[in-house]
């Protein structure tokens, strides 16, 4: 099936003055709108999922089973469900980080892998990932080789557990929820620290030790920047923080933590740039880049060990875009009043898909930074106004109080 | 302070700007071709894989001589009875393996129309060395004839675009 | 400990292959190790003609050969003592600044990659492949054009072909502005390339640096202006100057050729008014009287110089390359030594060197 473009191409000049009046664009411009209509119109149908799992609860308690029994099986449905999650998101982000850093270069990405803009190009890259050897080098600490993917991946999985995903629609309802984040999120650091102990290459080691500076030095900064919100809210809890930023000022402003002014902005600006940082990605990716001169610390791991590393990335990537929906821009809520009749998990997981896409806005549009640099920017910016902006929220908060 | 403060905003307006430009290029039209369910059609003068008309041929070997990596060979037709030579050819061949298509064989040929030309087939692949020779003799057409050692006999070349694809020669 | 940065490498542009000495972070001896794409195009010369030297040519440089089919002509034109008419002359400016543009749109994408930025290089491609189509409506080829002949050129342009040219430029202006803000100036890039990989201007002349990389060091020479070719002196246009000899010093001074180039194939594509093509009086079997002439051109690397010797025959007796991309290697063992293992692909990038220039 050979279709001939004809004797003249079309350049960018033809192509971009017109967009409108290229039949490709329509249609896709047609397809971008049908899905997000058709996702609002499955929301307001679905309704509020809390309400589905109160539902399935009871209908669980109806079978005459032992109430731990019924415990079990919904601790494990809620796990399947997180995982589930987890595994979707690996396909999906893969997939859009693809389409959006091509549509960014001018150009389409997959467009083959089961027919439809390439939809299934991540399960057939995994698919052939499974079948890929796995090569551990002789010089390598085999047990270790072996752990540290499953190190890694076990904390990225178990930090979900309070993320919320709408209005009371987390697996684990915690009271310190964010620090319980914030501390499983920091294990993975050892999983790092031992795959490049594993390679049992010197470089790989180096390049896995600084990975893990940089891992453990942007922490701080993602930690403090959130102390303001949780000043603001008053708890550690996901769910109240979600729900002190319910309701609008003026009838039409959302009372998002973003929007408080000053300290709102610069808050979610340096939990965003460290958040980039944490999870490895451009500009802040030297440790993977500097597999162009010496290994990187996942050079020596291939097939479904790379993967897990992988997988792991995305998973903090969905983490962080999860945590900077929930913190600061409202979580479930909908940004206009008349709005709220969509529910509030499309609301949440839109804002996390928003803020995915700008992680990999970043991540197409910045050279890295030298590991000097990145380390002198934390420390020499973004830690002491962090401070500085924990300061004036404390002001904020005594202005606003008394 | 001052001009800490002015480093930080130009720094950051200039992080904004960058993202803007990618953002403006994310909205445009992509401008690529989907490759090979779209194909690109060559402009007229493209020197692509070549094409030979025996007919037209006068055998006067001044293709031969003027590549660069002597790629052609060919012979001129003798007259049995007069054992003269016939300016028609033999036989022609050309290794598109050697070709660099330079086009020199083209510029060099004197006939009208020309006998070898650059045709605008740009998909020349092969699986095997042999496969790179072309073979001509009079009433082969113009794509010529390759070698296969496994039937031992002259077969049509693979995945040739047609010589009516090509523009007309000049 | 001794680390090989071998041929296969996705930031040696080429097959180069870089023996770096290293005692921790700190590089103490890199030794370049060329040859991995030599095919001893001087003495294949030797025994081709001068019409098939051409197509020699185009394989030195391959990211902008137009210059490399210009030079050979010129040392050849040298010894015949023929000058190719004046609409040719102008027709040979404005290939040769179009290629101009091209390889430095090469040289910003790779260069952007190499410090990370991963689409500048996708814009960049998108321009050049523009500039790629021009070619190919003039003489059938995208990359190895074996256009530029002894006494003129090889084909006329067709009736659209300028006002494609100009539709090309007009798009291109802009752009150039864009790639300032998304890469030139992005403080992240600036703290990548500026005060790293100086060169001093001594050294930059010691070691017979030409191009972009001698004039980032501040030093301003100008094949195109010392000793003009093809009507040059008539042409108003910038040379752009460094000040420190830093990274992006060098880069720089590329980025504002571009825009000078595209300011020389406007004012060329002006000053075409019709005429021959090829001189009077050239052959078709080309034998230069017997001698020795030397012709160098400003090529998008540096200064690209031929020197040939003819003994009368058909073919060159003797020719030798002076290629720009060879000398600015060399800087290498002088320059990497004392610097840290993570500025290497940076420094070496900005050279901007063509490995089938370098091992010819």
């Amino acid at each position: 099936m050979s279709r001939d473009l004809g004797s003249s191409r079309l350049w960018p000049t033809e192509v971009w003055s017109r967009p409108w009046s290229l039949p490709r664009y329509r249609a896709g411009a047609m397809w971008l709108g049908g899905i997000a209509a058709g996702i609002v119109v499955i929301g307001a149908g679905v309704g509020e999922l809390s309400l589905w799992g109160d539902r399935l609860l009871g209908l669980l308690g109806r079978f005459g089973l032992p109430p731990v029994a019924v415990a079990w099986i919904w601790v494990l449905v809620k796990l399947g469900c997180v995982l589930g999650v987890i595994v979707a998101n690996g396909l999906w982000a893969v997939w859009w980080e693809r389409k959006i850093s091509a549509h960014i270069q001018s150009r389409f990405g997959p467009m083959y892998a089961g027919g439809f803009h390439g939809w299934a190009q991540t399960i057939f890259d995994t698919i052939k990932l499974l079948f890929k050897e796995d090569v551990t080098p002789a010089a390598a600490d085999q047990p270790m080789h072996a752990l540290a993917p499953i190190v890694a991946i076990a904390p990225c999985v178990m930090a979900f557990a309070p993320v919320l995903f709408g209005t009371e629609l987390a697996a684990a309802r915690l009271d310190m929820g964010v620090l319980y984040i914030f501390a499983f999120a920091g294990i993975s650091v050892i999983g790092v620290v031992m795959a490049g102990w594993a390679s049992g290459n010197k470089y790989s080691l180096l390049g896995g030790l600084r990975a893990a500076a940089q891992i453990v030095s942007y922490e701080l900064p993602r930690g403090f920047s959130v102390v303001p919100v949780l000043m603001f809210a008053g708890s550690l809890d996901l769910a109240v923080i979600d729900r002190a930023q319910a309701g609008y000022w003026l009838g039409f402003i959302p009372r998002w933590f973003v929007f408080y002014p000053v300290v709102g902005q610069v808050s979610f600006l340096f939990f965003l740039i460290a958040s980039v940082a944490e999870t490895n990605r451009t500009p802040f990716d030297i440790p993977e880049a500097e597999s162009e001169l010496v290994a990187g610390f996942h050079t020596e791991f291939s097939g479904m060990k790379w993967s897990m590393f992988f997988l792991t990335e995305y998973g903090y990537v969905l983490l962080s875009s999860f945590l900077l929906a929930a913190f600061f821009l409202g979580g479930g809520a909908a940004p206009l009043p008349f709005l709220r009749f969509v529910p509030s998990w499309i609301w949440m997981t839109g804002k996390a898909m928003f803020m995915m896409f700008v992680f990999m806005w970043f991540r197409w549009t910045f050279p890295r930074l030298r590991v000097d640099q990145l380390m002198d920017f934390n420390w020499k910016f973004l830690l002491p106004w962090s401070f500085a902006n924990i300061g004036l929220a404390g002001i904020m908060l005594w202005w606003m109080l008394r | 302070m001052i001009s800490y403060f002015k480093t930080v905003f130009t720094s950051s307006w200039a992080f904004v700007a960058g993202l803007g430009i990618t953002l403006r290029y994310m909205f445009k039209p992509a401008v690529t071709v989907q490759y090979p369910t779209e194909k690109l059609h060559p402009y007229p003068p493209f020197r692509g894989a070549l094409l030979f008309d025996a007919a037209t041929c006068i055998a006067c070997g001044l293709c031969a001589k003027a590549c660069p990596s002597s790629c052609i060979a060919l012979a001129h037709q003798v007259n049995p009875e007069t054992k003269k030579r016939v300016p028609k050819v033999e036989w022609y061949t050309l290794d598109l393996g050697r070709c660099n298509f330079c086009g020199l064989c083209q510029e060099a040929c004197p006939t009208k129309p020309k006998s070898v030309w650059h045709s605008l087939d740009y998909e020349v692949v092969f699986s095997t060395r042999d496969e790179m020779v072309r073979c001509w003799k009079p009433g082969v057409p113009l794509g010529g004839r390759v070698w296969d050692p496994v039937a031992k006999d002259f077969r049509e070349p693979r995945g040739h675009l047609p010589a009516s694809a090509s523009p007309a020669r000049k | 400990m001794f680390i090989n940065m071998g041929p296969q490498h996705p930031s040696t542009h080429g097959v180069l292959r870089l023996g770096l000495t290293i005692s921790g972070e700190v590089i103490n001896k890199a030794v370049p190790d060329i040859g991995y794409l030599h095919r001893g195009t001087e003495k294949l010369m030797e025994t081709r003609s001068y019409q098939q030297c051409v197509v020699l040519t185009d394989r030195w440089d391959y990211c902008s050969a137009m210059p490399n089919n210009l030079v050979f002509c010129l040392a050849a034109e040298k010894l015949m003592a023929v000058q190719a008419p004046p609409r040719a002359q102008a027709l040979r400016v404005v290939m040769c600044e179009l290629n101009r543009i091209a390889s430095h749109l090469i040289f910003l994408g790779t260069y952007g990659i190499d410090i990370g930025a991963l689409t500048p290089f996708l814009y960049a491609f998108r321009e050049r492949e523009m500039i790629l189509d021009l070619y190919e409506m003039l003489c059938g080829a995208r990359l190895t054009y074996n256009y530029i002949r002894i006494g003129g050129v090889a084909a006329d342009l067709g009736e659209d072909w300028v006002a494609k040219c100009r539709e090309f430029l007009e798009y291109f202006k802009p752009r150039i502005d864009e790639y300032d803000t998304l890469l030139s100036f992005n403080p992240i890039f600036l703290a990548r390339t500026q005060g790293v990989g100086i060169i001093p201007r001594e050294s930059a002349v010691a070691w017979g640096l030409s191009g972009p990389n001698l004039r980032g060091s501040g030093v301003d020479y100008d094949a195109r202006k010392s000793e003009p070719y093809c009507g040059y002196e008539a042409y108003d246009f910038d040379v752009p100057l460094g000040q420190t000899g830093s990274c992006w010093d060098r880069y720089f001074c590329r980025v504002q050729e571009m825009r000078q180039s595209v300011r020389i194939v406007e004012a060329a594509l002006a000053r075409l008014a019709p005429g021959e093509i090829m001189a009077k009086g050239v052959p078709k079997i080309i034998k230069p009287p017997a001698g020795e002439a030397y012709a160098h051109v400003e090529a998008s690397r540096g200064d690209l110089g031929i020197y040939l010797a003819a003994d009368g025959g058909a073919a060159p007796y003797r020719l030798h390359v002076r290629a720009p991309s060879f000398l600015n290697l060399a800087i290498l063992q002088e320059m990497l030594v004392g610097r840290k293992v993570a500025d290497v692909i940076a420094v070496m990038g900005s050279l901007d060197i063509v490995l089938g220039e370098v091992d010819r």
